[in-house]
């Protein structure tokens, strides 16, 4: 309490200013009087007594000076006063100043940015109330069918079992998305549905806002139609008016009573309404149909571990009483943050190792801009040095101007940073998990000002260090001549370069090899023509086209007037579109299959398709035929299988005219009328799973109201999008038309997050080659400032402008070779971050560890000739005659 | 006479010194409580007045005393020093953790009694 308060005090102190000092004064001169007075007592004449009082205090101005210090914070005062001699200087060269910031708030701005985007994502945990104890739980699916999947969607017959039979839950909720169109209200819409069951809006610890959420008596099909709407829904949609509850809304066209309104959890912000559970016993026995989601929180203290354990041995013992079902079905536990985050955690983590490089680059020029600045101030220091300054009291005032560049930068950086936060959440779009909880929050503030701090001093070191540890006498002698660099910081200018030229190779390498990446990516036959396609869905709402009798016939209709649209090929339909990572897998019967377990049976994707799909997909068709308008319902089933389907269950032998049995819709034996080629139903960075595997049957066979449509145009796809929905309409006007996409655009959200990240590194990766160019640059154009006399007397010697030239360049280019080298060997060893990242293309890639590196000394060749060939343009008799 | 490290002595006690002579004559100036101290000491210490005026101010610093201008017996203008409550007890406090160390040391610079 009493070193509080008399640190406040000297705090106060610093700025106590002239009255303090006066009145300082004031009592030393009263105390020199009290004392003069005791010697004219004793006899001495008045001059003596005070000069005498004088001696005895010791010194009136020493005494001040003592007092002072006590009065305010030394070290603090004489830093500020290094702060304000720094700031006049720094005024002094404005285009210093100017590029110093610049350098240091790009730096900065991509740093805070992109911490901004992984604090959010990675590092916050999620805005739940014991967010740590939420986790989804998932199905393992049987590896012999379904290779290298991790996760697949539960059975609610199995997840009831789970729930029933586990103690490591608090509570387990299970739901499934929909799309019904909501109409009576405007337009008529489709909204993002969630049925889920009453223990759901619980585990997140959300309450409604309005009315009440869901009972369990919901979950059963007893209850009556009920709905729960999402708080922002209700704000846009129904102007937030509290009298909805109560009201009917009409979804899919049937009559559902708002009870409530709910606030989503951020990570299903899209979610505009939910539906209870509503479950018969007939949907609570399901076992083989897996889809449904889950999540559930653990009991407080339960470690995930152990509730994998229990749902391993609860996974067990269902596959041994269900064996038909659950052969090889398991179970998994996963943090709903891990489970979120994903495989982004690894893409940004490396974008955040990436602006890292970029933001030292940057210190690295800054520092060298530092140390050509302060050599011409070499001098100053120097005799600051003889004058009796201290080598601290130097570098002190040199880190001064560090940190009030790093201030500067920072601020900078802080605006480029919110301002690039939105561009970063606009190009990586639904790609990044989490993206609604990106905000710059206290974190962001401290990293920032840590990072602008820190860089400001790291540049001002390096300066600072080489200057203040020179013998002033040698800088004295050097007097005017400014032909000698000295040696010192000549080799900190050298080492600034090598690692700039470095850390910048390294990132080109990096970035060179996910680029790379890309491009495979790109290139990989997906099995269709991806080129000119535009596509969208449809869900017709059961209410208005109950069965396949009112369905088939609007298909037919839309296919129709949309194949006739100017600038259309050709459209089709396709229940689920490829390389989207969803659509139906079905175990199937093959035609001679032997008696067995229906787990144990081949699985194949199953894709109902309209005639003439194969042909506007550009799918080949290898033997056989497409669908025609007499493959319809009533007609004998016919299905098309894919080459490799068809390799499965009958190798070798002509599978035309075979029968399969699609067992899990219908028990008719269907006949292969034709064969087509493999088409990427997954990821395109997997291979084709023999569970992707295809077969199709007629969509005029199976309809289930909704499907996806596929068209092939001669003009750019998007720009079809209104004539499209115009024919839609045309139709039934109040059908929805949703998530219309170019293929192309399909595509590359399958791939996630990965385009994106692996395009900002490459940007980042220029940045540094820019940053690091202009680094070479500066240090040979100084050098070479330096050399001019020499370079003036060889020439007026009669050197031929060539070899100089030679000789300027092969010395400038020194240090940019070992910084290659040093980058070369230190990327070697940290691709294996990026291993995981990379497709189609080595750890290693000859071309990529060959190619950059000669981008690289071509860059650096061209920031030496430059300055080189300015040298060698001087007039000799200029240069001699100036010094 | 006994040789006195002046300095030892000077660094960890003026304060306490100073207080306990604003305890004994109540408002003091300067010049007064550094004639004081001089006397109380015997003449073993004679201070460079300079020093004290640190000192004083790092106790106002600490809220132990409290100052104000007047005028002195012989009429001339000085700097008056008071005690603050806080400063009497840490009178206390000080006194008794002196009192403390001085026994403690005196044990072990007494002669070895076996």
């Amino acid at each position: 309490m009493k070193y509080l308060r008399a640190s406040w005090a000297r705090f106060r102190g610093m700025f106590a200013g002239r009255r303090a000092d006066q009145d300082l004064s004031d009592e030393l001169e009263s105390h020199i009087q009290l004392h003069a007075d005791d010697y004219v007592r004793a006899g001495l004449s008045p001059e003596e007594a005070r000069r005498r009082a004088i001696l005895a205090l010791g010194g009136v101005e020493s005494t001040k000076e003592a007092y002072r210090d006590r009065r305010g914070v030394p070290r603090l005062e004489s830093f500020v006063r290094d702060l304000r001699y720094g700031g006049r200087t720094l005024r002094r060269s404005p285009a210093f100043l100017l590029a110093a910031i610049a350098i240091l708030g790009l730096g900065i701005g991509v740093n805070s940015a992109i911490f901004t985007v992984v604090n959010a994502v990675v590092l916050r945990p999620l805005p739940f109330a014991d967010a740590d104890r939420i986790v989804r739980l998932w199905h393992t699916p049987p590896q012999s069918t379904f290779p290298g999947m991790r996760t697949f969607s539960l059975s609610p017959a199995n997840f009831r079992d789970w729930e029933a039979q586990s103690q490591s839950f608090e509570a387990m909720a299970i739901y499934r998305g929909g799309r019904p169109s909501l109409t009576g209200h405007g337009e008529p819409i489709a909204v993002q549905s969630i049925r889920a069951s009453a223990s759901f809006m619980p585990i997140f610890g959300l309450q409604p806002v309005v009315g009440r959420g869901f009972t369990a008596a919901e979950d059963d099909e007893s209850a009556p139609q009920t709905v729960l709407i999402s708080e922002a829904f209700w704000r846009t949609r129904f102007g937030a008016d509290s009298s909805i509850v109560g009201r009917t809304i009409l979804l899919d066209l049937a009559p559902y009573t708002v009870i409530g309104v709910v606030p989503a959890p951020s990570f299903l912000e899209e979610v505009q309404v939910w539906l209870p559970l509503r479950w018969g016993p007939k949907d609570r026995s399901e076992r083989a149909n897996h889809n449904y989601r889950a999540v559930a929180k653990l009991k407080s203290g339960v470690a995930v571990a152990t509730a994998q354990a229990e749902l391993d041995a609860i996974s067990r013992r269902l596959e041994l009483e269900y064996p038909a079902d659950n052969k090889d079905w398991g179970a998994l536990v996963l943090p709903l943050h891990e489970d979120l985050v994903g495989d982004a955690r690894l893409s940004l983590l490396v974008l955040l190792g990436a602006v890292a490089l970029v933001l030292l680059i940057a210190c690295a020029n800054l520092a060298n801009l530092m140390l050509v600045r302060t050599h011409s101030r070499a001098r100053e220091i120097a005799v600051c040095g003889a004058l009796g300054a201290s080598r601290g009291r130097i570098i002190q005032q040199l880190l001064a101007e560090g940190l009030l560049l790093g201030v500067g930068g920072g601020l900078a950086g802080f605006a480029a940073a919110t301002w690039g936060v939105r561009w970063l959440l606009t190009i990586f779009g639904t790609a990044l998990p989490r993206s609604q909880d990106v905000a710059i929050d206290s974190r962001v503030l401290a990293f920032t000002t840590a990072t602008a701090l820190v860089t400001g001093l790291l540049a001002a070191f390096v300066p600072a260090w080489q200057l203040s540890g020179r013998d002033a006498n040698t800088v004295l002698k050097l007097g005017t001549s400014r032909g000698n660099s000295a040696g010192g910081d000549g080799h900190a200018r050298q080492a600034l370069v090598v690692s700039e030229v470095a850390l910048a190779l390294m990132l080109l390498i990096g970035a060179a090899l996910l680029m790379r990446s890309l491009s495979s990516l790109r290139a990989v036959n997906p099995g269709f023509d991806a080129q000119n396609i535009l596509t969208a869905s449809i869900g017709l709402p059961r209410a208005k086209y109950p069965t396949a009798e009112q369905q088939v016939p609007f298909f037919n209709r839309v296919q129709e007037r949309v194949s006739a649209l100017p600038g259309v090929v050709g459209a089709a339909w396709i229940d689920t579109i490829p390389v989207q990572n969803s659509g139906s897998t079905q175990y199937v019967v093959p035609q001679g299959a032997p008696p067995m377990q229906d787990s144990e049976r081949p699985t194949v994707a199953v894709r109902m398709s309209s005639p003439g799909y194969f042909k506007v997909a550009r799918i080949p068709i290898v033997a056989g035929r497409d669908f025609n308008a007499g493959d319809v319902e009533g007609k004998p089933g016919a299905i098309i299988l894919s080459s490799r389907t068809a390799e499965r269950f009958w190798p070798g032998e002509n599978p035309l005219g075979k029968h399969v049995t699609l067992k899990m819709m219908s028990d008719e034996p269907r006949e292969v009328v034709g064969i087509v080629g493999e088409v990427k139903m997954g990821s395109l960075d997997a291979g084709i799973a023999e569970s992707e595997t295809a077969i199709y049957a007629p969509l005029a066979q199976f309809s289930f109201g909704g499907s996806q449509i596929m068209i092939r145009t001669s003009v750019a796809p998007e720009s079809l999008t209104g004539a499209m929905i115009a024919a839609v309409h045309s139709i039934d006007p109040e059908q929805p038309v949703l998530d219309i996409a170019t293929m192309d655009h399909v595509i590359d959200e399958s791939l996630g997050q990965r385009p994106t990240a692996m395009k900002l590194l490459a940007g980042f990766a220029g940045l540094a080659l820019l940053l690091a160019s202009v680094g070479i640059y500066s240090v040979l154009a100084y050098t070479v400032r330096q050399r001019v006399r020499e370079i003036g007397i060889r020439m007026a010697l009669g050197a031929p402008t060539g070899s100089v030239l030679r000789m300027v360049v092969v010395e400038g280019l020194k240090p940019t070779l070992v910084g290659v080298g040093v980058g070369l060997i230190l990327a070697a060893a940290l691709v294996r971050v990026l291993a995981a990242l990379l497709f189609g293309v080595s750890q290693h890639d000859p071309g990529t560890f060959a190619g950059v590196p000669v981008l690289v000394i071509a860059v650096g060749l061209l920031a030496t000739w430059i300055p080189a060939w300015r040298a060698t343009r001087v007039d000799p008799i200029d240069t001699l005659r100036a010094e | 006479m006994t040789q006195f490290d002046r300095n030892a002595v000077w660094q960890g006690t003026l304060s306490l010194m100073v207080l306990r002579t604003l305890l004994t004559m109540g408002e003091q100036h300067g010049y007064g409580i550094a004639r004081r101290i001089e006397q109380t000491s015997g003449g073993l210490l004679s201070i460079n007045y300079g020093t004290l005026y640190p000192a004083l101010l790092k106790l106002e610093q600490e809220g132990l005393i409290a100052s104000a201008w007047g005028v002195s017996e012989n009429n001339r203008k000085a700097k008056f020093y008071k005690l603050t409550r806080a400063g009497v007890k840490q009178i206390e406090r000080d006194t008794k953790q002196w009192e403390t160390t001085a026994a403690i040391m005196a044990r072990f610079l007494s002669p070895a009694e076996d």
